[in-house]
């Protein structure tokens, strides 16, 4: 059977290569651990006892389980392996592991496991600080978030009716070891929630719902449920963020550039926008599915801050900047509906002395934000992010440290690039990662390098060793007779 | 001030020591000359201190796209471009069709600052290319000016007066990204290399004036000044008896080398020798070889034999050109005028045969306070100026003589030719200015001491060889002026008017011409600026909301923007060339649905996009330029639509409840106020642009759907509906959706007859 399943993907891959061209575009190689395609987690674990969070309060899912893990084999066994399926695996991110008993316990290693890519099930594994020892136990505490997995019902509706998104999931935690004990708790936005799968122990209370505890749950068991509720507010979704952090020795200044391609992923509009009913909506009801407005709370001393699109400057935008705060409110041209589509580019500059610090000698120390994106009541995803830091040129032994979850990110490149008179081009570091949402913002991207004297005065020098060949040119020039006859 | 030190070399004592060295006073003109162009290029930047860097106006969106066009896929794929996203369902062989000249210009600077890796963006170049290009006219307009007079600070005063009158300003601030920005540069600097070249008789500057002429052609449609005021120049030398060789060898060189250059452009091809405006140049070149063949003959022949030569010979050539001129024109191997050369000559043309070209304000005849607008005090400077010239009529003075005769005329014909008027005022007033201060500004005349007669002899001597010209000096050779009282008044007085002069451009600048017109300012009550964005947001809606080729039916002015901004194709647009594809759209917007919605159906238009002003009483909106829309389409359908359908009988153009039924049914009355009363309470819908109240029920669209209306309701974007799912007509369709039955036609029921069979 197994045999067929590769032949079948030989097959497929060899027959549709662009299928799978298009699957790697949109799941770029994530920090994969690579396994046989036949490779079969050992059941090596139980769950002890799970609850698990669903908490659908923002514009994603964020889901957060707790579960006691028991070492079930004769070994000691240090990789828990958590299921997700394909189609999940796009959309999850910003995976991190804790301890929840002991919270100074730092090591848990993430990674996607890559095996036969047929099979509709995928897993990550964690790998924990230390090998649990047989018949031990040590509670965990994962936390994840899945992205687009909210669908407006009904898909379409009008300008100011009621948002109403759906959620499925299973009332059993997925897992692959066998579950003793387990409970699913949603967390909503509100207690407007006019259906959801009622099973043999869910309940709701408020804007809660609880499904159990269940008894012992073999591996693998799920319970499909749904739940549709009211969201009031945008589903905003970025599928590029592209952020350029410019570091300039000389200037002492470091310039921030952001370019999103936003998109409202709510439900769309049934009749087309009708500028008069919106005008009253803002007057009376200023709650709406229409995204209208985006704060940006930057760091203190961020100054010329800038809102632009692919036609020019929107003028719609205030930007405070003082000793307390530096916040950018943006408001985009028009409001933001379900369906549509307003990519946006905002920039500002802030003073070097806040962000850089000479180590020893030559050696500096950059700490900037990773994301920096607007913070919304009712969140802000990331599908991709791709973060840019130009370093003066001639900075070498670039190495960096973040604090947002390794899986998350995708790719490292340092290479260079050559701008405003640079001769052998600045060094760029590029990290792109995936999968993120505003609670991020504000992670830190450490990065040192080496920047010698020497190659700080190199732009200066050529730029005045090129100016004075060109005079010394045009003089000599000058010298020459060119004239057919003299007079 | 760089205008004042400019005029007096002489009072700066100090200067006055070292300053007699040559190289101090190159560098002293180098270093005005630089400050001159650095207060052409500032002033120009209102627009972008005030607003951003932004493409201003109409056609600046077409030029700005098509240099991106350039810039992104080369000059050979730019040369070829077949442009399907205008004009639908037509197209427009854009490569064929444009003056390339200012987008390889902006494509040049782009690649060449690529290259030294300085990354800007191709809109700033765009945006910036009109100032700096005037810093290098006031440069040019230097050199012509010193080409006409030995006193270089007439120059440097020509200069500054180039760099700062609004009459250019008007077609170069930053941002208006159009072809006059580089077209005025060389329009001067082409005239100066004429004027070189004739004035050496050298081909070498015969060919360069060639070689500006062609960039010229390349750049701006006006190049017909040129090939008109060039030969025109030629022909009153010859009729002066100013033949000379100087003058054979340059016309020849400019012609044969300019029109080979000319004709390299795919736009300009055959047309120098096809079409009757290109004609005089060609008359010229062919009447110089007959003078010079004469010349020749002359000094062969005896003087009786010349003279029956010249008759005989002459007149039938003569006749034989004018022969060969109307056969070819009538067999149609000579276009004859064309009609827009026609309203130059009577202004009340266009108005009947083009309502398209008459419709352009910038094609109306120009109002005689926009001269004073435009040129402030050089206006009553320009006529002494001209009359300078007789005092010394050497050829290059009959240059300005014939330049500023035609300017003036075509100046007063339509208001866009201001712009060609201006270069010749500009230098014709720096040299009356500048004789005037030269004359009263010399320290150096008879002193008050005592006006003894060696001492008058002595000055006036001095003063007849600086001012051969001078005002009044011309009859008798004992005049100075010698009352400092006098030398101060008058020279103070221009010190005032010059200083009036640099207020007036400022103030005109920053009033008149400085607003993009894509976005327009207002006042909040606190006295900060309030942006009305409304254009873009529209157009950023479409751009991001509409599919990618959904086609885009607006009166053609806003053509041109909605391909630069929203990057949709669309009907008709500011590149007027098929009369009849506008009044289609005419046509389609003064009708009533019925009939525009087959129209649009067969243009396979998405969306219908019209301008309103009526709630924030901008009054450049559609309604008001509604008539041109129903005369352009009547001049097509004559049948179909008719102006006086669209007035009340008392004559009246109504948009409120006594609107003619015409009005009201019209697509475009339609769109306007679609919904519009519902934003006001009951009985106070008002039109605050006509300023008129509307009637309390708006109008009923059956084949459209509003879908976006801008925040301020200045643009207002309709989708064209589908057709009915079950084949019904729309306005069935919509009035069932209304929940009104279907109206049954009354059977008429007699009385109830008994069927006998």
């Amino acid at each position: 059977m197994k045999s067929i399943a590769a032949c079948a993907a030989a097959l497929l891959s060899l027959i549709s290569p662009i299928v799978t061209a298009n699957t790697n575009v949109a799941a770029p190689s994530v920090s994969k651990v690579t396994l046989p395609a036949t490779f079969k987690p050992p059941q090596v674990f139980k769950n002890a006892n799970l609850v698990h969070v669903i908490s659908l309060e923002k514009n994603f899912a964020k889901e957060q389980i707790n579960v006691v893990v028991e070492n079930d084999s004769k070994e000691p066994q240090d990789e828990y392996f958590l299921p997700f399926t394909s189609q999940q695996m796009e959309r999850v991110g910003g995976f991190e592991v804790k301890d929840r008993k002991d919270s100074s316990l730092t090591g848990f290693v993430v990674e996607a496991v890559e095996y036969d890519p047929l099979s509709d099930i995928q897993y990550y594994r964690i790998r924990l600080p230390a090998p649990l020892p047989p018949k031990a136990q040590q509670t965990i505490g994962i936390s994840f978030h899945y992205l687009q997995a909210l669908a407006p019902l009904p898909a379409a509706i009008e300008q100011t009716d009621k948002q109403y998104l759906v959620y499925s999931f299973s009332a059993y935690c997925p897992s692959i070891y066998t579950t003793v004990k387990q409970k699913t708790e949603v967390k909503l936005p509100g207690s407007d929630i006019p259906e959801y799968t009622k099973i043999a122990g869910s309940g709701d209370s408020g804007a809660k719902l609880t499904y159990g505890p269940f008894p012992e749950v073999p591996a693998g068991a799920v319970s499909p449920v749904k739940v549709r509720y009211e969201f009031t507010k945008p589903v905003s979704h970025v599928t590029l963020l592209e952020r350029d952090v410019e570091v300039s020795h000389w200037g002492g200044n470091i310039a921030f550039e952001e370019r999103y391609t936003l998109y409202n992923q709510g439900a769309n509009l049934s009749t087309l926008f009708n500028r008069v009913k919106w005008a009253q909506s803002q007057y009376f009801n200023p709650n709406s599915y229409a995204l209208k407005e985006m704060k940006f709370p930057l760091r203190i001393g961020s100054t010329d801050a800038y809102f632009t699109d692919a036609i020019g400057n929107v003028s719609t935008s205030r930007f405070r900047s003082n000793k307390k705060e530096a916040s950018l409110e943006i408001k985009p041209r028009y409001p933001i509906f379900g369906g549509w589509k307003y990519p946006f580019t905002i920039g500002w500059n802030a003073d070097a002395k806040y962000f850089l610090r000479q180590k020893t000698g030559d050696s500096y120390i950059l700490n900037i934000p990773f994301l920096e994106g607007p913070k919304q009541p009712e969140g802000f995803g990331y599908e991709q992010v791709q973060v840019r830091v130009l370093l003066p040129e001639g900075a070498a032994n670039v190495k960096f440290h973040t604090s947002i979850p390794e899986s998350s990110i995708t790719d490292v490149v340092v290479d260079q690039q050559k701008t405003y008179l640079d001769t052998i081009g600045r060094t760029v570091l590029t990290i792109k990662a995936r999968n993120l949402h505003d609670d991020f913002r504000d992670r830190d991207l450490i990065i040192s390098y080496d920047y010698t004297i020497a190659a700080s005065l190199r732009k200066p020098l050529v730029v005045f060793g090129s100016m004075m060949s060109l005079f010394v040119g045009i003089w000599l020039l000058s010298k020459v007779d060119v004239k057919l006859s003299s007079k | 001030m760089a205008v004042a030190t400019a005029s007096d070399p002489s009072p700066m004592q100090v200067l006055a020591d070292f300053g007699k060295s040559k190289s101090l006073r190159t560098l002293l003109r180098v270093l005005i000359l630089c400050f001159i162009a650095g207060a052409a290029v500032s002033s120009r930047l209102f627009s972008v201190i005030r607003f951003e860097s932004i493409i201003h106006e109409f056609d600046p969106w077409f030029n700005f796209r098509a240099t991106k066009y350039l810039v992104a896929n080369g000059f050979y794929d730019f040369w070829d471009w077949f442009d399907d996203r205008t004009w639908h369902p037509l197209g427009r062989v854009t490569g064929g069709t444009l003056y390339p000249g200012l987008m390889v210009t902006s494509g040049a600077i782009y690649h060449a600052l690529r290259a030294l890796t300085i990354p800007v963006d191709i809109r700033n170049i765009c945006v910036l290319l009109a100032p700096a290009f005037s810093g290098l006219t006031a440069f040019a307009a230097y050199l012509l000016t010193n080409e006409m007079t030995t006193n270089t600070s007439a120059g440097l005063l020509a200069a500054a007066f180039m760099g700062i009158t609004p009459g250019y300003i008007s077609r170069s601030v930053a941002g208006s990204y159009d072809n006059e920005a580089i077209a005025i540069f060389l329009l001067v600097f082409t005239f100066y290399l004429w004027i070189k070249a004739l004035k050496l008789g050298s081909v070498l500057w015969g060919a360069l004036c060639a070689l500006f002429y062609g960039y010229m052609v390349a750049s701006w449609g006006g190049y017909a000044f040129i090939t008109c005021l060039v030969p025109l120049h030629a022909f009153v030398l010859i009729c002066m008896g100013r033949y000379s060789t100087r003058l054979y060898v340059s016309y020849t060189t400019w012609y044969a080398l300019g029109t080979l250059a000319s004709m390299q452009i795919p736009f300009v091809g055959f047309l120098p020798v096809r079409t009757s405006e290109h004609m005089p140049a060609l008359g010229i070149f062919g009447f110089l070889q007959l003078v010079a063949f004469i010349y020749y003959i002359r000094s062969a022949l005896s003087g009786a034999q010349f003279k029956a030569f010249l008759f005989v010979g002459l007149g039938a050539v003569f006749g034989l050109a004018l022969l060969a001129l109307v056969a070819m024109t009538s067999a149609g191997y000579i276009a004859p005028w064309s009609g827009r050369f026609y309203s130059l000559w009577d202004t009340g043309y266009a108005k009947i045969h083009i309502p398209i070209i008459a419709s352009v304000s910038e094609h109306q005849p120009t109002a005689w306070p926009a001269f004073f607008f435009d040129l402030n005090m050089l206006i009553w400077l320009f006529p002494a100026g001209v009359y300078l010239c007789f005092q010394d009529l050497k050829d290059e003075h009959v240059f300005v003589v014939v330049y500023a005769l035609f300017g003036s005329y075509f100046a007063g014909v339509m208001v866009r030719l201001m712009l060609t008027l201006t270069p010749i005022v500009c230098v014709a007033a720096a040299m009356a200015s500048s004789q005037l201060l030269s004359t009263f500004l010399s320290v150096k005349s008879p002193k008050a001491k005592d006006p003894g007669q060696e001492d008058v002899a002595d000055s006036s001597s001095k003063k007849t060889k600086q001012n051969a010209g001078s005002l009044r000096s011309a009859s008798s050779p004992y005049v100075g002026v010698y009352s400092f009282l006098s030398k101060g008044l008058v020279s103070g007085i221009m010190t005032i008017y010059l200083l009036l002069f640099v207020l007036h451009c400022t103030w005109v600048t920053s009033n008149a011409y400085s607003s993009p017109s894509v976005v327009l300012a207002s006042r909040m009550p606190d006295g900060s600026q309030h942006i009305i964005d409304d254009y873009r947001e529209a157009y950023q809606w479409l751009r991001q909301n509409t599919k990618e080729d959904a086609k885009i039916m607006s009166w053609w002015d806003y053509g041109y923007q909605i391909g630069g901004m929203a990057d949709r194709p669309t009907l008709v647009d500011n590149n007027t060339w098929n009369n009849t594809h506008i009044a289609t759209v005419g046509k389609a917007m003064s009708s009533s649905e019925e009939v525009s919605y087959p129209i649009m159906r067969q243009h396979e238009v998405d969306y219908v996009l019209v301008v309103f002003g009526g709630l924030l009483g901008y009054s450049g909106d559609d309604i008001n330029k509604f008539l041109w829309m129903v005369r352009i389409a009547e001049g097509i359908w004559p049948d179909e639509v008719s102006e006086r359908k669209f007035f009340t009988p008392r004559g009246e153009y109504r948009v409120d409840g006594e609107a003619t039924e015409t009005m009201k049914n019209s697509l475009m009355y339609k769109m306007s106020y679609y919904n519009y009363h519902t934003l006001f309470p009951p009985g106070q819908a008002q039109d605050r642009v006509r300023g008129v109240r509307l009637p309390d029920t708006g109008p009923v669209l059956n084949t459209l759907d509003e879908a976006f209306t801008s925040e301020n309701w200045i643009i207002r974007i309709y989708k064209v509906k589908d057709l009915d799912n079950v084949g019904r007509d729309h306005a069935a369709a919509a009035s069932f959706e209304r929940g009104h039955k279907k109206k049954k036609a009354t059977k008429k029921r007699g009385p109830r007859a008994l069927r006998v069979d």
